[in-house]
């Protein structure tokens, strides 16, 4: 039987191989969309190649305090300052984001030790940009307005204990350099503060910067892979159709022979694109594949081996190829865009975080995730293998069932 | 029932139903080793049906079947190793050539290794394919795709083969190819059921021959006994055999009061084409 199956799967692999609309369509079309798809998220983990959101600047004040804040603001990563006037009407008629007001007075409200006062125009239908915006103003808000108030209340505090006027000269001092090197709140004040903050997961590793190209990769690998193998899997239809399974029933070669050749086959190209995708991901990405590659194949092959399960369970399953092509299309895009994918299941719900499990891309993407992301090695990822080989089993044994009911001897 | 071990297929009262329709009403059909048997009757008569479960891959509903001595409920396997089917439907693997799509059914037929090259190598030059065998099988013209399917069957040495209908859509070169192959197989002790609806080969290939009709076997033997069965038209053919004076013989018999007419005996449509075009396979020519 075991030599029956490999005699199918090498026919197959044959034939795979001679068409070159199958090829195009397992390695090329991956591959671009990987290549989309990871210049698109390119940014994700990282600050490079970041799309900034343009917030207009109109500056009233026009004071020393209030250039070193529109500055400072320029200085973020996620922001381009643009100084204008007219800033709510231009964030009204929807052709800016958001607008940094600064009022008459900013300076004087600062050095006085009152609380400076500035308004934000946003366009409130931009969510998204709004929590860039948010994110990268609040900081510099901070540690700007901090240091002016705190430096105002120390004077007004020496003062009122009658101290020399020198020794707040020299605390100035010391407090400007405490806050001076630090851009952002995060890496300052948190400090002053006690708080020591440790980035534990790859600052210096690449992959860390291209979290969002790994995402790409991996989840065009899944989704893609599920296309290609309901496709390879398909095959059992168009031998169906052009007489040649009749013909193989009519020989002594067990039937399940058959279609464990048609399953080695569908692993065989399976494992072939993902190891085309993640070497493209290797190259272009700079993904760190070959740090864990022996991690990486064997989830690779429990992918593949979950995604043949599918594929084959809807070809003996679907009558025809248009109903096995509609069939999976459906069920693909719904399990790629649950299973995360499309776009990382840490930024959507909980319930949908939970929902997305039933789906064997999420596995797969949390094994990607673990190794690409978290640099990983195979005992960090057995579990996800367990559920993914599970997965296969349960769905090879629907396709055993399905074929011996459809293509066993009828009574 | 009693074995007998002289026949290939021997069949009884079996009835086959799909839904509320018969596809077989009760029939009983036997074929010796080594006999041609040419399986006639209309489309919907039961034919595929009889041949589907004959090979193994359905089961009567009720009735007996033996294949080469053996039950297909129990020996289906052993049976298939035995028996070659070849489809009416073309079955091979357009991308690949004819030697790789020999090779394959030959593995799959349970060739063993050492003797697959054997017996590609036969099959490539029976079909009359050799000079092209490692060309793809969709390059192929029609006659010569009908030739490796027929020969893809036969691989594993069968002692039984079905052909249903393998001459569908052929020129006249192919064709007559193919009876040349059926008559080796034949002679060389191989049962055969023939089924076709071109009467003329069954009357050339097979030694007998069984008429379905609505599920039933209506009617079987030689071609002589079935001919027998239908009332004669009353007329009489003299045939003068070789024998330039016809014209004297109508004469005598026109003075014995026998009414007579001359009717030269002219070859058919076929022999003519492959008289003027010669007997040998044009696949190479464009």
């Amino acid at each position: 039987m075991i030599r029956a199956a490999f005699t199918v799967a090498r026919k197959d692999l044959a034939l795979f191989l001679r068409d070159r609309t199958a090829l195009l369509l397992t390695f090329a079309l991956p591959v671009v969309l990987a290549m989309i798809f990871g210049a698109a998220l390119g940014s994700m983990g990282g600050a490079e190649g970041m799309g900034r959101v343009v917030v207009l600047v109109e500056d009233l004040d026009g004071s020393t305090q209030s250039r070193a804040l529109v500055a400072e603001i320029a200085k973020s990563s996620g922001i381009e300052v643009k100084a204008t006037t007219g800033a709510r009407a231009r964030v009204a008629d929807g052709k800016a984001v958001a607008a940094l007001l600064i009022p008459n007075g900013y300076e004087t409200d600062l050095n006085s030790g009152r609380e400076a006062r500035l308004v934000l125009y946003r366009d409130a239908a931009r969510t998204v940009e709004q929590q860039v915006v948010a994110g990268s103003l609040a900081p510099i808000l901070m540690k700007l307005a901090g240091k002016q108030i705190g430096r105002s209340m120390m004077r007004k505090s020496l003062a009122a204990i009658g101290m020399d006027e020198k020794v707040g000269v020299e605390l100035e001092k010391t407090m400007g350099d405490s806050f001076a090197d630090g851009g952002d709140l995060m890496s300052s004040m948190p400090k002053a503060l006690g708080l020591e903050i440790e980035d534990v997961t790859g600052t210096d590793d690449p992959a860390q910067k291209n979290a969002g190209k790994a995402h790409a990769v991996a989840g065009i690998a899944v989704m893609m892979l599920l296309f290609s193998l309901t496709a390879a899997g398909s095959t059992i239809l168009d031998e169906e159709q052009q007489g040649t399974l009749q013909r193989l029933r009519l020989t002594p070669t067990a039937s399940r022979a058959l279609l464990l050749g048609k399953a080695i086959f569908t692993i065989c190209v399976g494992l072939l694109q993902l190891v085309v995708l993640f070497a493209f991901g290797a190259i272009v990405f700079g993904l760190p594949v070959h740090k864990t590659l022996l991690a990486l194949l064997v989830l690779s092959f429990a992918v593949a081996s979950a995604a043949t399960g599918l594929g084959l369970w809807l070809a003996v399953t679907c009558r025809s190829r248009k109903q096995l092509e509609g069939l999976s299309t459906l069920i693909i895009l719904a399990m790629s865009a649950l299973g995360g994918s499309w776009f990382p299941l840490m930024i959507t719900p909980a319930w949908y975080q939970k929902l997305g499990h039933f789906t064997l891309n999420a596995w797969a993407m949390d094994g990607y995730h673990a190794i690409l992301w978290y640099g990983k090695g195979l005992d960090g990822i057995v579990v996800e293998i367990g559920v993914l080989l599970a997965i296969a089993l349960m769905l090879t044994l629907f396709a055993l069932r399905g074929w011996n009911r459809r293509f066993e001897v009828t009574t | 029932m009693t074995i007998d071990s002289q026949l290939a297929v021997e069949a009884r009262s079996v009835e086959k139903r799909y839904g509320s329709q018969v596809a077989l009403a009760g029939v009983d059909l036997t074929l010796k080793r080594g006999e041609a048997l040419g399986l006639l009757g209309p489309n919907g008569a039961g034919k595929t049906t009889l041949i589907r479960i004959l090979s193994t891959i359905a089961r009567q509903d009720s009735g007996s079947v033996r294949v080469l001595g053996l039950d297909p409920a129990v020996g289906a396997v052993a049976i298939r190793s035995r028996i070659g089917v070849v489809p009416q439907e073309l079955a091979l693997y357009d991308g690949l050539t004819a030697r790789e799509n020999l090779n394959f059914f030959a593995r799959m037929h349970g060739v063993g290794e050492s003797a697959v090259s054997e017996r590609v190598d036969w099959a490539l030059a029976s079909a009359g394919l050799t000079e092209r065998a490692n060309d793809r099988v969709v390059t192929y013209s029609g006659g010569m795709q009908r030739r490796l399917n027929i020969v893809a069957s036969l691989l594993h040495e069968p002692e039984l083969v079905f052909l249903d209908e393998p001459t569908v859509g052929i020129d006249p070169h192919s064709r007559n190819h193919v009876y040349e192959m059926v008559e080796r197989l034949h002679a060389s002790g191989v049962a055969i059921v023939y089924t076709t609806h071109q009467l003329g080969e069954v009357e050339r290939l097979c030694d007998r021959i069984v008429i379905l009709d609505r599920g039933r076997a209506v009617a079987g033997g030689t071609l002589s006994e079935l001919q027998r069965r239908v009332p004669a038209t009353g007329r009489r053919k003299l045939r003068v055999i070789a024998d330039e004076r016809f014209v004297e013989a109508r004469e005598a018999l026109t003075k014995a009061g026998i009414e007579a007419e001359i009717e030269e005996e002219l070859p058919d449509l076929e022999a003519v084409f492959l008289t003027l075009t010669g007997r040998a396979l044009r696949d190479g020519e464009i």
